[in-house]
Parts: structure tokens; C-alpha cells; sequence
């Protein structure tokens, strides 16, 4: 039953941890505000306040709005790790929105972000390269990381970084800017060694996104001649054999891309390439066996490859039957290869 | 149609009474007079069982409206009259201006300011309003308490269905949403994963179609550079023949015709023919010469000699049998012509020559002995052409000296 009595406790729903927000359209104004504040306690606070906010887009759009974004960008620097992991948090989620990567473009918050590159806290890092791998999603995106000259201090990363997880998402990263066109700055700076030590870890998850990026390095020219170099071919090939599906496919995907050069389709013939394709188009992952054919349709320009291949015909009129419409062309592009004559 | 219904916030209402004559002022300057409601003349007072009924519809009697336009008038009138005969001070004389004169004692100032007073007063300093002490009515009344028994009040299960029904069914609503929006996120993920395939496949076969082409327009290029190679080659050759034919039968009598005109140019000499034609030849010419000089030397004198002799024994003889000088004097060049000895046709014209000889310089005659040397000796073809315009004058001079040395003529053939 009610008592009459004014009751000494406040209402049992407020969160201690976060500011309290206020209502409609003044929230986001008073937590910007709260955001420069002098204290810490009310700038951690208001950050928390500010993380639930951000699920949703009306409320990234209002934020980017007013400006949230400069007062973002000056926490980045605080002393405070509580405060750092929390901002890069908030980014995080506002990357996440379309709205919100469109923001970050345009205030220019990549730069800002690069700072803490370097920062001590993990959690602070991986929110950081969610963000960017959110942010690399978008071709603008990918292109403002570029732009930020990005590019070399995370090819550098990659090789400095010991948590796996960081590893994965700076991968990714990678990977989205190398296909806007990163790869001349990105083979300046050493990443095919960086990615063929990958290619030989433990964990099968590094081991694909590794193939991925590697396959993204090998469109352009420079980096086909670079990975022939630098002999990361048999490698490729002896990942083809792995029990992982995913590996198989980016590892088939990439050497897709480096046998178009002369060197590169020797580079795979000597290393025997052939028997595990061969064995890779009865796989059941599409990607799997379109990479494969293509591979294949690859060394099949070569003589030798081509001698080998008359005898596989048979095989690839079976793949013609295949239900992915796309395995049945390349299925048919690589029986017209083989069997050309000059 | 009806009624007609008036509804306001209850407020109180200002009075209508006018405080001062002439309050121009807006109310808003002095307070605001709120009037009693006791005195209020539009509220009823007394019982309300008679009352004047107003008239109906606001419609009024025209009489009533005159009687009441007329009371107006003459109040009016009445009131205009009263002031007319109020005292009032006369108006001022021209020039002059009424003014208002304070005549007591000591002036005082006139305004319109309140004269104000500030007044303070201290006290304590303020102390924290004390908590309001807990209001515990005081309690009254009899305790009372009611026994409920189970199922007397409500049914719970019944009760609480239609609130549980909202309750889960708004959650699962909101999980189905975020379900649907993973299931979306994953659609977008999988065509997404599917047109990357596609687009690194199309790429892919992109590549090796331009790789393709690339190597073939390589080829094509190598295989036509080399033919071009091997045609130029031929043509080369080709040409290198001819030239080589061409320049056998050019050169062919090269040999021949190059030493044959060295040789004509008098490149090829035997040395000692050439010591022999250049130092021997002109040296032995000129010591034929000088020999010849000597020769002609002594002949010359031999003649100086034979012609004083003559000369001599000329005077003597005409010493002896003189005769015209001038021809005797031809004749004696005849005679000395003969005298030099049986000579050919070429003799008289020596004998011009002598003539001159004694007349002009010193000249060699040509001799017999030197004929064969005239043809090589300009000199002598001097003497000869000379001696030739005189052979026909001379002719006439020998045939005088016929008469002296027949021995002479009888000689000459």
C-alpha cells in the first residue's frame, strides 16, 4: 500500500553508471554538453548514456547533427582509458550506420581515430578496428582510410599486433581497402612477406581472411609479380589442401589471380598445383569449385597445363551440370580453353 | 439553436468605479481595484422569488426605449445645467496665464513621487528549515479489517492472462523484429558474399582473357618482326650480289686501265732510264751544245779569219785592178760563199746571211755539217728563215759575181 510519507529513495530505475537523459529532442544536446564537461565522472557517464543512444539511427543522425563528433574526437585524447574504450565504443556503433560513416567522412574523425593506434588498452583497439572495418565497408569509406594514409601503419600492425581478434579485424579492414586501390602503397610498405606468415598460422580463421586479402593484393599487376617473388605460390597451393572450406576458397581465389602472369602459372605447375584442384570441384561450397575451375581455366593456358587438362575434360562436362549457373559458364569458358589449338 | 452556454476560469473582477475625476491613467499603473462582491450591484441580492423578468430576447417596447432615450436626455441636460452654474474661476485676461501658487508658509515641493521610506530590520541568520516533521495523523477512528478469503477477490489466472498476453506478446513481437532484421542483415550478407564471387570470378576471367590477348598480340608481333627480319635479310643479300657483280665488272679492266694511265702519266719509269733522261740526256745536250758552240766558235773565227784574208787580198787585188767597189764588194761575199765550199741550195742563202753578218751582229751560219742538228736547234732555224726572204735578192747578187769566181759557180750543182 502507498504511504502518505515522501519516501526518502529515489525511483528504482536510474543507472548510477550512466547520466540521466533527458527527455526528447533535448537528450542529445545536454549529453554534447555533458560530453566537455571538466569532470570525469560526468563525462563517463554521459559516454555510457551516449552508447545505448546510438542503436539508433535517429539518434546518430541528431548526434552527427550537433556536433557530437568534435566532442568525440577531443576524448580520444583522454588520459582516462574508461573514457578512450568507451568513445571508440560509441564510434563503433556509430559506424555501424550508414549516417554514421557518412559522418565520420565528413569531420574528418578517421585521423583522430589513428591516434590510438598504439593505445594500450585491447579493448580500446578492438573497438577501434571494428570501427574502421565498419567504416571499410563503404567505398567512400575505404577510400577516406586511404586517404588518411592509413594504409602503412596498418600493414604494420598487422605483423606488430599479438591478439588474434585484432589480427581478424585489421584483415578485414585490409582487405575492403585493397579493393578500392590501396595496393601500390600497401606493397610499398611489405605486406605480401606479412601475409604469407599468415598464411602459415594455427588459426584457421587468419589462415582465410589471410587468402582473402591475399587475393585482393594479387589483382593488380604489381602484385602478381610480387607474389611470385616473393615465392608465396606453393604455399597457396599446399592450402589447398586444407580441411577448412573457407581457406580452400579465398587460397583457390587468390591463386585465381596470380596465375594470370606466365610466371605465375609455372610458379603453380611446378608446385603441383593441379591434383588438388582437380580434387577441389567435388567440393560442396560453390565459391569452393568456381574459384577452382578458374584456376584450372588459368594454367590451362599454358602447354603443359593444357596437356594435362585434355584428360579432365570429362570433368568439367559433369560441372556443367551444376546448379550455380555461374559454375556451369566458368565450367564451359575452361572446356573452350583446353581445348583450343593455335 | 438553444442554449447558449458561457464557461470561464473563475476570476475576480475588477471594479468599474472610477477613483478620480479625470484617471486618463491606464489601470495598469495604479493597483488594480478589485471590487467587493458584497457591493456588487450585478449580483442578486435578497430572495429571487419576484424578480423583474428582463425583457424577452433583448427585444425592447420602442416606448420603453423613448421613455428611457428621454431619462437620459434630461439627466443629461439637468447635469450640463448644474455645471453652468457651478463658481468657477474666470478665464485668464489676455496675456496672462492662470498658475497654480502654493501660499502657505513654507513652500513644499509638489511631485508625483511617493515619498518613500527605507526601512530595515535585522534578523537572525537564516537556519536550515528543519526537515518537515513526519505528518503522522493523528488516529482516529476504529482499526476495522476485512478478512479475503482465496477466490473472493479475484481470479488470478484469469485476471493476469490478458496482462501476460500483452507482456510476452510485446516481447516476442520485439525479438521477432530483431530476428528479422538479423534474417535481413544475413540475406544482404549472402548476396552480397555472392556477388563478390561473381565479381572476383568475372574479374578473374577478365584477366586472363587480356593476359590471353596480350601473349597472342606478342606472339603475332615476334612471329612478324622475325619475318620482316628474314625478308630484309634477302633483300640484303640480294643487293650485296649485284653490288658485288657489278662492281667485278667495273673493276674488271680497273687493273689495266689504272696502270695504263699511270704508266701513260709517266708514273712508271725505270729509275735509271729516268736518271739517264733526266740528269745524263740534257747534260750530254748541253756538252753537245758547247761542243757545237766551240765548233761553230772556231768556224766562226776560221770565217773572221778567211774573210780578213779575202778582204786582204781584195785590196790587194784592187790595188791592182780596181773596179766598183760595191759590187766587188758582193762578190767578194760571193766568193767567200764559195770559198767556204761546194755546197747545196742552202749556200746562197748563207751568203745573205754573211751579208748580214758584216753588217748586223755576229750570226752562226748553217752549215751542212749542222743540218741535222737545225731541225733540233731553234737557233739555227732562225738563221735559215732569215736567209730565205734574201734568197731571191741574193740570186741576183750571185749571178753578178758570176764573172769573178766561175770556179765557184762551176761548183755549186
Amino acid at each position: 500500500m502507498a504511504h502518505t510519507r515522501i519516501s526518502m529513495y529515489q525511483p528504482p530505475d536510474i543507472n548510477p553508471t550512466q547520466a540521466a537523459i533527458a527527455y526528447g529532442c533535448r537528450a542529445l544536446p545536454k549529453l554534447n554538453e555533458e560530453l566537455q564537461s571538466e569532470n570525469l565522472r560526468m563525462r563517463q557517464k554521459a559516454l555510457m548514456a551516449l552508447c545505448d543512444l546510438m542503436h539508433d539511427p535517429e539518434h546518430v543522425y541528431q548526434a552527427i547533427q550537433i556536433g557530437c563528433l568534435e566532442s568525440l574526437k577531443a576524448l580520444l585524447r583522454d588520459s582516462n582509458h574508461l573514457v578512450r574504450i568507451k568513445t571508440t565504443e560509441v564510434l563503433c556503433i556509430m559506424a555501424t550506420h550508414n549516417i554514421g560513416r557518412e559522418g565520420f567522412l565528413k569531420y574528418n574523425v578517421v585521423p583522430f581515430l589513428a591516434l590510438l593506434l598504439n593505445d594500450p588498452q585491447l579493448l580500446c583497439r578492438l573497438n577501434l578496428h571494428q570501427a574502421y572495418k565498419h567504416l571499410a565497408q563503404l567505398p567512400q569509406g575505404a577510400q577516406g582510410i586511404i586517404n588518411s594514409g592509413l594504409i602503412p601503419s596498418l600493414v604494420w600492425k598487422l605483423q606488430r599486433e599479438e591478439d588474434e581478434s585484432v589480427q581478424l579485424l585489421i584483415l578485414d579492414t585490409l582487405s575492403s581497402c585493397l579493393w578500392e586501390g590501396a595496393t601500390t602503397e600497401a606493397l610499398d610498405n611489405r605486406v605480401v612477406p606479412f601475409l604469407k606468415e599468415m598464411l602459415l598460422s594455427a588459426n584457421e580463421d587468419i589462415r582465410a581472411k589471410a587468402a582473402h586479402t591475399l587475393m585482393a593484393v594479387c589483382v593488380p599487376l604489381d602484385g602478381k609479380n610480387q607474389v611470385w617473388q616473393y615465392d608465396v605460390i606453393p604455399i597457396l597451393v599446399h592450402m589447398l589442401k586444407d580441411p577448412v572450406q573457407e581457406v580452400q576458397a579465398n587460397a583457390a581465389g587468390a591463386l585465381m589471380y596470380a596465375t594470370v602472369t606466365t610466371e605465375g602459372k609455372y610458379a603453380a605447375l611446378d608446385a603441383e598445383a593441379m591434383a588438388p584442384l582437380l580434387m577441389l570441384l567435388n567440393s560442396s561450397l560453390s565459391k569452393v569449385r568456381l574459384n577452382a575451375i578458374k584456376v584450372l581455366t588459368m594454367l590451362a593456358e599454358a602447354p603443359e597445363g593444357r596437356c594435362y587438362l585434355q584428360a579432365q575434360v570429362p570433368v568439367f562436362r559433369l560441372l556443367e551440370d551444376d546448379p550455380n549457373p555461374t559454375v556451369q559458364r566458368a565450367a564451359l569458358t575452361a572446356i573452350k580453353v583446353i581445348e583450343w589449338k593455335p | 439553436m438553444g442554449t447558449y452556454t458561457y464557461t470561464s476560469q473563475p476570476r475576480a473582477l475588477p471594479c468599474q468605479r472610477r477613483r478620480y475625476r479625470d484617471n486618463l491613467m491606464q489601470p495598469d499603473d495604479e493597483p488594480v481595484r478589485f471590487g467587493n462582491i458584497m457591493y456588487d450591484r450585478r449580483v442578486i441580492r435578497g430572495n429571487t422569488y419576484a424578480l423583474q423578468t428582463l425583457p424577452l430576447a433583448g427585444q425592447q417596447d420602442p416606448l420603453e426605449l423613448q421613455r428611457l432615450q428621454q431619462a437620459k436626455r434630461r439627466a443629461l441636460a439637468r447635469k450640463r445645467a448644474r455645471e453652468q452654474f457651478r463658481p468657477r474661476t474666470p478665464e485668464p485676461v489676455e496675456g496672462r496665464k492662470h498658475v497654480d501658487v502654493q501660499t502657505e508658509l513654507y513652500l513644499e515641493e509638489i511631485a508625483d513621487r511617493i515619498i518613500e521610506v527605507d526601512m530595515e530590520c535585522q534578523t537572525d541568520a537564516f537556519l536550515d528549515r528543519p526537515p518537515t516533521p513526519l505528518f503522522i495523523p493523528a488516529k482516529t477512528g476504529k482499526d476495522v479489517a476485512t478478512e479475503i478469503l482465496e477466490g473472493e477477490l479475484f481470479d488470478f489466472d484469469l485476471e493476469v492472462k490478458p496482462m501476460l498476453e500483452v507482456l510476452v506478446g510485446k516481447t516476442i513481437e520485439q525479438s521477432l523484429l530483431e530476428v528479422m532484421e538479423e534474417e535481413e542483415l544475413a540475406n544482404l550478407q549472402a548476396s552480397q558474399n555472392a556477388y563478390e564471387e561473381l565479381r572476383n570470378i568475372e574479374l578473374a576471367e577478365v584477366q586472363r582473357l587480356e593476359e590471353q590477348e596480350r601473349r597472342h598480340r606478342e606472339e603475332k608481333e615476334r612471329r612478324k618482326q622475325q619475318q620482316w627480319e628474314v625478308i630484309h635479310k634477302h633483300h640484303e643479300t640480294e643487293q650485296k650480289i649485284a653490288a658485288q657483280a657489278f662492281a667485278q665488272r667495273y673493276l674488271a679492266d680497273l687493273l689495266p686501265s689504272v696502270f695504263g694511265s699511270l704508266r701513260d702519266g709517266g708514273y712508271f719509269f725505270d729509275p735509271i732510264q729516268r736518271d739517264i733522261e733526266i740528269g745524263f740526256i740534257p747534260w750530254l745536250l748541253n756538252e753537245v751544245d758547247k761542243t757545237m758552240e766551240h765548233s761553230m766558235l772556231g768556224r766562226t773565227v776560221l770565217d773572221m779569219l778567211i774573210r780578213e784574208v779575202v778582204e786582204r787580198r781584195l785590196d790587194m787585188f784592187e790595188h791592182k785592178y780596181p773596179t766598183p767597189g760595191n759590187r766587188s764588194w758582193q762578190g767578194s761575199s760571193g766568193a767567200m760563199a764559195g770559198s767556204v765550199g761546194p755546197y747545196e741550195a742552202q749556200a746562197p742563202g748563207t751568203s745573205p746571211a754573211q751579208n748580214s753578218f758584216l753588217t748586223k751582229d755576229y750570226l752562226p751560219t748553217p752549215t751542212p755539217d749542222k743540218r741535222s742538228l737545225e731541225r733540233g736547234l731553234s737557233q739555227d732555224g732562225r738563221g735559215v728563215e732569215e736567209g730565205d726572204p734574201t734568197v731571191q735578192s741574193t740570186e741576183a747578187g750571185m749571178k753578178q759575181t758570176a764573172e769573178l769566181p766561175d770556179v765557184w759557180n762551176s761548183a755549186r750543182p
